[in-house]
């Protein structure tokens, strides 16, 4: 009987999204022995841009830096500023980020429960999600005029108001949303197909996932309850009533559930935001003075914990400004979800980490 | 604010720099952000060994360079850890030329694509990393790219064709310049 190893490239076009990255796998047989990471296929220069524009500048292009969490991006990189200059943001205009983020992890969080759908071959489940994801779809439109990119975050505030016909309607789309994701929950929960090929497949212990430093869903799914949100709270986050949601188990199926449990906790959110959020202002009107310095901010993004490090030098453009995406460290930790897996189950378990290579690479 | 992560971090920062202190500052929502600050970047393998002992995990590090378009020599790094919540930015001034760090994987597995990115991107030699391959940019690509200021109608001269001058100069003779030759 042979021993022999082949390798097998995957990628870079097509695993699970049509993102690139390359994957270098040994595998003997149906099973893979190791796994070697390739990227830069779309590194796109952004930070040495974002050097080269002004403050304001950079909220329009940290916005394009990834499509699923465009909102928390700008919105982290504004609390930067707002963090270097001592900007106080009015409380209705922290409140519509808390909306406008949490609308934006429903849609996110459903996508990916989409794509893991339509890889097991379950396509109808796929399209199925993809219509409820519909539904946070039109709410963004009608609320901000757009499907991806909100526009919401400005520094010293926001740019929409949330008024007496878009709340209305928000709301309305929640509870159209509310039964379909308990429906959802529950197909993806005991649904066999799924279940056979989820279950005990990309397996991130606990002790992994921390010498790893994964974070967001990933790391909640293995035991890591670590969330910004009420870590390191920011903009309302303290005011409202939400649960944390962790598992132990570590496969690719918990940390499908738990992303579904984190939507419908963003409904309770978003639902206590629009009845407690109080009248007045949604920005500054003042342009801020930025002083030479240095500012660190965070959020929660759908994936996790988004990192903005800003330094300035007194000018009008950043002297630095560096940003790190939750997905950056989920990438190597593949290597260990992947590890003696099947050739089936790779873009599965890639799937899972709801990887971004856009956000990864910038 | 978790005062028990903070405690902590200035116990452990504090013996080991000696009595210079650790900056505190908070945002409005009274999240502690720590600033330490290494003159000699060999002092992160000093820090690094308490901060993972304590369970810290490394967000990421930002490379910069003193001064953005390079009148004034020297790059820093500041390396930005998180320990349950409260944030401490250690940054280090690389002094040496080419400017040198060592790598702090042993303690901090995550440090290996950081490192390397910071290393591709501004030429910061590494000692002590275990997989020096590039991450991002491509083998054929010189070092240090962000350090490099590349004028746009260099950039543009490169990429572009001499269709449009031969529509604008139609029926005379092209002159020299429009052909690239003078780049």
């Amino acid at each position: 009987m042979s021993t022999t190893t082949y390798t097998l490239p995957v990628g870079p076009l097509h695993v699970a999204l049509e993102e690139p990255m390359y994957f270098d796998i040994q595998v003997e047989g149906e099973t893979v022995r190791a796994v070697e990471l390739a990227a830069g296929h779309v590194h796109r220069g952004m930070e040495a841009l974002a050097m080269q524009r002004n403050y304001f500048q950079n909220v329009t292009l940290t916005e394009r830096v990834c499509s699923l969490c465009s909102n928390s991006h700008p919105a982290t990189y504004c609390m930067a500023v707002e963090n270097i200059c001592g900007l106080v943001v009015p409380e209705r205009a922290k409140y519509l980020r808390v909306v406008a983020d949490e609308v934006k992890r429903i849609a996110s969080h459903l996508f990916n429960v989409g794509i893991m759908a339509h890889l097991t071959g379950f396509d109808s489940l796929f399209l199925h999600a993809m219509e409820v994801r519909e539904i946070m779809q039109d709410a963004k439109e009608g609320v901000y005029g757009n499907r991806m990119n909100l526009g919401q975050c400005i520094i010293g505030g926001c740019r929409r108001d949330i008024d007496e016909s878009t709340g209305p309607f928000l709301l309305g789309q929640l509870e159209l949303l509310k039964p379909q994701l308990d429906e959802l929950y529950g197909v993806f929960e005991r649904d066999p197909l799924i279940r056979t090929r989820t279950q005990g497949i990309g397996v991130l212990s606990h002790e992994e996932a921390k010498r790893h430093a994964v974070v967001g869903p990933v790391a909640r799914a293995s035991g890591v309850a670590y969330d910004l949100r009420r870590k390191a709270p920011y903009a309302v986050y303290p005011d409202l009533d939400f649960e944390v949601q962790t598992d132990t188990k570590g496969d690719v199926h918990s940390r499908a559930l738990l992303r579904l449990r984190e939507a419908v906790q963003s409904v309770k959110i978003i639902e206590q935001c629009l009845r407690q959020i109080p009248g007045g202002p949604i920005c500054v009107r003042e342009i801020p003075v930025i002083p030479p310095g240095e500012a660190v901010a965070r959020s929660e993004a759908p994936r996790g914990e988004v990192f903005y490090y800003l330094r300035s030098d007194g000018t009008d453009t950043p002297q630095r400004l560096k940003w790190r995406v939750p997905t950056y460290m989920n990438w190597e930790a593949l290597q260990v979800m992947m590890a003696s897996c099947q050739v089936a189950d790779i873009a599965l378990i890639v799937n899972s980490i709801d990887p971004c290579i856009s956000c990864t690479e910038r | 604010m978790n005062e028990l992560a903070k405690n902590s971090i200035d116990q452990a920062v504090s013996q080991i720099l000696g009595m210079e202190p650790l900056r505190w500052t908070t945002d409005v929502y009274g999240n502690a952000f720590g600033w330490v600050r290494l003159h000699d970047p060999k002092d992160l393998l000093l820090v690094a060994p308490p901060l993972a002992a304590l369970g810290a995990r490394l967000m990421t590090a930002s490379a910069y360079r003193n001064d953005k378009f390079g009148r004034a020599e020297g790059h820093e790094i500041a390396y930005h850890f998180d320990l349950d919540g409260v944030v401490v930015t250690v940054s280090a001034c690389l002094s040496e030329s080419p400017p040198t760090v060592p790598s702090i994987t042993p303690w901090f597995k995550n440090a290996d694509w950081n490192e390397r990115e910071f290393a591709e991107l501004y030429g910061i030699v590494l000692e002590g990393h275990p997989n020096l391959r590039r991450l991002f940019l491509d083998k054929s690509l010189d070092a240090a790219i962000l350090d490099r200021l590349v004028p746009l109608s260099t950039m543009m001269n490169g990429a572009s064709t001499s269709t449009l001058w031969e529509k604008v100069f139609t029926g005379k003779p092209l002159p020299a310049w429009t052909k690239g030759e003078n780049n």
